[in-house]
């Protein structure tokens, strides 16, 4: 088992993106959160790093056409791109969720395209994305699959996909889209036979100004502000078949996204480690400077074993993250322990966040101390990608079997 | 034994539970928004007894005996229900008002009573980590530093200080005109006019030291006894309030073909939060019919500690009710156009403010074994 090797590109990795989220993340984090804008500037950077548009992990490469096992040349070689990813959103979400999330969101979109996509969508893909907007700003991309009333249970979709002629017509409404009211392009998941359950859910390639796609209203959130979120409806939106992705493959519909989902569970569970540590990092120096009723504060119990257990908390959760990723690097079913990852990861990035805020007292109140900051980010991780209820049943099933209710 | 409100209790829970909401609710998300109260709050309050409950009523107040922390205790657990950031304004000035009646001089009486009769607000604020310089000067006080960020500190005209010279603690009331004073924009409680004081070898004259030494111990912890039970009944409101919303919104939201509500998983959470509130209910209460029977140094020190013991728990409770109202909510729970991301925000300062509790109690047992 090699997830605890020091490997040299795991660790350029970690380097090269610690030192962006520090010096170029860290500085501009507090104004995009109080201002709840997208960091526009930082996400054109970040694209020349090739950071932006495509997963971190394997969008990039998979968006070229080339397959990840086929790049490899041999399918049961172990790949390395999953624990990249982890490594990688560690650092940037240490520096900021919110622009990590700012900079990885087209990411969403882009891995069913590379994922299901044939060569045309994948062109067209990139096309849509190419050069910036009207405002200068990079072109985004958006997944579109929640719905108002499909929050955990995404088998429950009412955005409807009807055949006309060489077209669909896509009705319904999206909440809390990643990228919704700026998007160049969406992947909009919609049901194109309701008789057929989840196997007639599909992804469509629908590019910005297609009559009928209407971005909607931004939501101001808790957290994670630089990342934003919106609603998009579709009213009588017209699609040509050929943007309908998994055609001519064995897809499963809605299976496909689910496995799609538990993909990334590693990755955002890193991205809860990356706060933590954080959180955790700005307590261990405020505690080196400080003095508690004149004695130096790392000499008090209550502060230190408190950073101790921050400390084993969050050396659990990268492990939990790096091992889930190792998996899937090395073709293993990882589904429970992406669960397992994800789910404790995001304990451990809100149970850190909360204890630092009641060590620092009355100084981390103002609204945009780091620290306060980060626990209002930390929220989405038990939220998003699966609710913790939902990764616990994830968990469960894979135990016992059954779903419990 | 008995558990039971009395008439007067219950009138007093009821009037208040009936402002919050009818008003308190209806202007929470606005004066959250806008960082600020609404200039109808103190109208209103006013009229229900609020800002002069703790003056005395020769000096311009309402108060005519001795003061019942437990009627405020029951009101703080309506008033949590509603708005923290409102609450607070309208509990900020019974710390000042008791003290300054208790231990100040004609002097201080004078200029803080004249001051809260005319419309005027006091805070409370704590030194707990003693990073303020305090010397005497003479039979008063100087001060440099920085007081803050506490509620009500943007507009106060006193601020109650619970400090240390060396090895003595005081207790001051200081004046805020003349100083520099920072509005300060916090994540929670935002309708509460946050503020700092930088004070830079400010004198306070000998009038407004409303103790020094052994008495300012025993006056500092009858203080902090009376905040802290106000604040852990405001807490158990918060914490009331988002089980509320989770539960209305667990019961409609249908997920799998049921009621999110009906699954076990979510059960437990409120289940939890709903016992951790009522846990914490009992101990405010009980912390303030102590803090209303203290006579003596035992009784002084049983109330001090019933009343960190419930801020402690408040503290854990109301923060853990509150993420978990948002994580019921799921998304919904994450956006502002539902209240319970605000609660989860306003939860807390209930643990940040006047200090790390946990280390006061160590400290206080340190005490006990005359370490």
């Amino acid at each position: 088992m090699d997830i605890f090797h020091d490997n040299p590109m795991l660790t350029g990795v970690r380097q090269m993106l610690g030192a962006f989220a520090k010096q170029s993340i860290r500085p501009i984090a507090v104004k995009h959160d109080r201002d709840e804008s997208m960091p526009w500037d930082l996400m054109k950077m970040a694209q020349g790093f090739g950071m932006t548009q495509t997963a971190v992990v394997d969008g990039r490469k998979a968006l070229t056409g080339k397959d990840e096992d086929g790049e490899s040349g041999n399918a049961k070689k172990p790949a390395s791109q999953a624990r990249i990813g982890v490594a990688g959103s560690e650092e940037l979400a240490y520096g900021c969720a919110g622009i990590c999330l700012a900079i990885g969101g087209s990411g969403l979109a882009a891995s069913p395209v590379s994922r299901m996509g044939n060569e045309e969508q994948k062109q067209e893909f990139r096309k849509l994305l190419k050069g910036d907007d009207e405002k200068g700003h990079i072109k985004v991309a958006a997944m579109a699959l929640s719905e108002p009333s499909t929050g955990s249970d995404i088998s429950g979709l009412s955005t409807t996909a009807r055949p006309d002629g060489d077209h669909f017509v896509i009705n319904g409404h999206k909440q809390w889209i990643t990228n919704g009211a700026s998007a160049a392009v969406y992947v909009v998941w919609a049901n194109t036979d309701p008789t057929a359950g989840r196997a007639g859910v599909r992804g469509f390639i629908v590019g910005r100004g297609t009559p009928g796609l209407v971005p909607g209203r931004k939501e101001t959130k808790l957290g994670i502000r630089a990342s934003e979120t919106a609603q998009v409806h579709f009213e009588d939106c017209r699609v040509h078949k050929d943007m309908m992705l998994g055609v001519g493959q064995s897809s499963e519909g809605l299976s496909d996204t689910k496995k799609m989902l538990d993909s990334t569970r590693p990755m955002v569970g890193a991205q809860a480690v990356g706060i933590a540590r954080a959180a955790f990092e700005y307590l261990v120096e405020r505690v080196q400077g400080g003095t508690m009723q004149g004695t130096p504060m790392a000499n008090h119990q209550r502060v230190a074993f408190e950073l101790a257990e921050m400390e084993m908390e969050i050396q659990a959760a990268r492990a939990l993250v790096h091992k889930a990723a190792w998996m899937a690097d090395h073709h293993m079913d990882n589904v429970r322990m992406a669960s397992i990852a994800k789910a404790y990861g995001a304990k451990v990035a809100q149970d850190v966040t909360s204890r630092a805020l009641t060590l620092l007292g009355e100084e981390a109140l103002e609204s945009g101390h780091p620290v306060e900051k980060w626990y209002r980010d930390a929220k989405i991780y038990d939220i998003f990608e699966g609710t913790g209820q939902i990764q616990r049943r994830i968990i469960a099933r894979s135990i016992f079997g059954v779903n419990p209710t | 034994m008995d558990f039971a409100l009395d008439d007067e209790q219950t009138l007093i829970a009821q009037t208040v539970r009936r402002f919050v909401d009818k008003d308190v609710r209806a202007w929470a998300a606005d004066a959250d928004r806008a960082g600020a109260a609404p200039p109808r709050l103190s109208a209103v309050g006013g009229d229900l007894g609020f800002f002069l409950d703790a003056v005395p009523e020769a000096s311009g107040g309402l108060l005519d005996g001795p003061y019942s922390h437990l009627r405020r205790a029951l009101r703080g657990l309506e008033l949590g229900r509603g708005c923290a950031g409102m609450a607070a304004v309208l509990e900020t000035n019974v710390e000042p008002a008791l003290a300054v009646g208790r231990w100040g001089s004609a002097a201080a009486r004078e200029a803080l009573f004249a001051s809260l009769a005319g419309g005027g607000l006091a805070t409370t604020a704590r030194d707990a980590r003693g990073t303020l310089d305090v010397t005497r000067d003479g039979d008063g006080l100087r001060i440099t530093g920085k007081i803050g960020p506490v509620p009500a500190l943007a507009t106060a005209s006193h601020v109650l200080l619970a400090a240390r010279t060396g090895d003595e603690p005081v207790l001051a009331l200081v004046a805020t005109a003349g100083a520099r004073r920072e509005a300060v924009a916090t994540s929670g409680w935002r309708a509460a006019a946050w503020g700092s004081l930088v004070l830079e070898a400010t004198a306070v004259p000998a009038s407004m030291v409303l103790a020094r030494g052994a008495a300012a111990a025993d006056a500092i912890t009858e203080v902090l006894t009376w905040y802290k039970v106000s604040l852990a009944a405001r807490a158990t409101g918060v914490a009331t309030a988002g089980m509320e919303h989770a539960r209305k919104y667990a019961d409609e939201r249908i997920q799998f073909g049921k009621p999110i509500g009906t699954f076990e998983s979510l059960i437990r959470l409120r289940d939890d939060a709903d016992t951790g509130a009522a846990a914490v209910r009992l101990m405010a209460l009980h912390a303030a019919w102590l803090a209303d029977r203290v006579v003596d140094g035992p009784t002084r020190a049983a109330a001090h500690d019933a009343a960190s013991r419930a801020r402690v728990l408040a503290g854990d409770v109301v923060d853990r009710a509150t993420v978990d109202a948002v994580q019921i909510l799921g998304g919904y729970g994450f956006v502002n156009d539902y209240p319970v991301e605000k609660l989860m925000r306003d939860a807390r300062a209930f643990a940040q403010l006047l200090g790390d509790e946990r280390f006061d109690r160590i400290l206080a047992v340190r005490a006990q074994q005359g370490a």
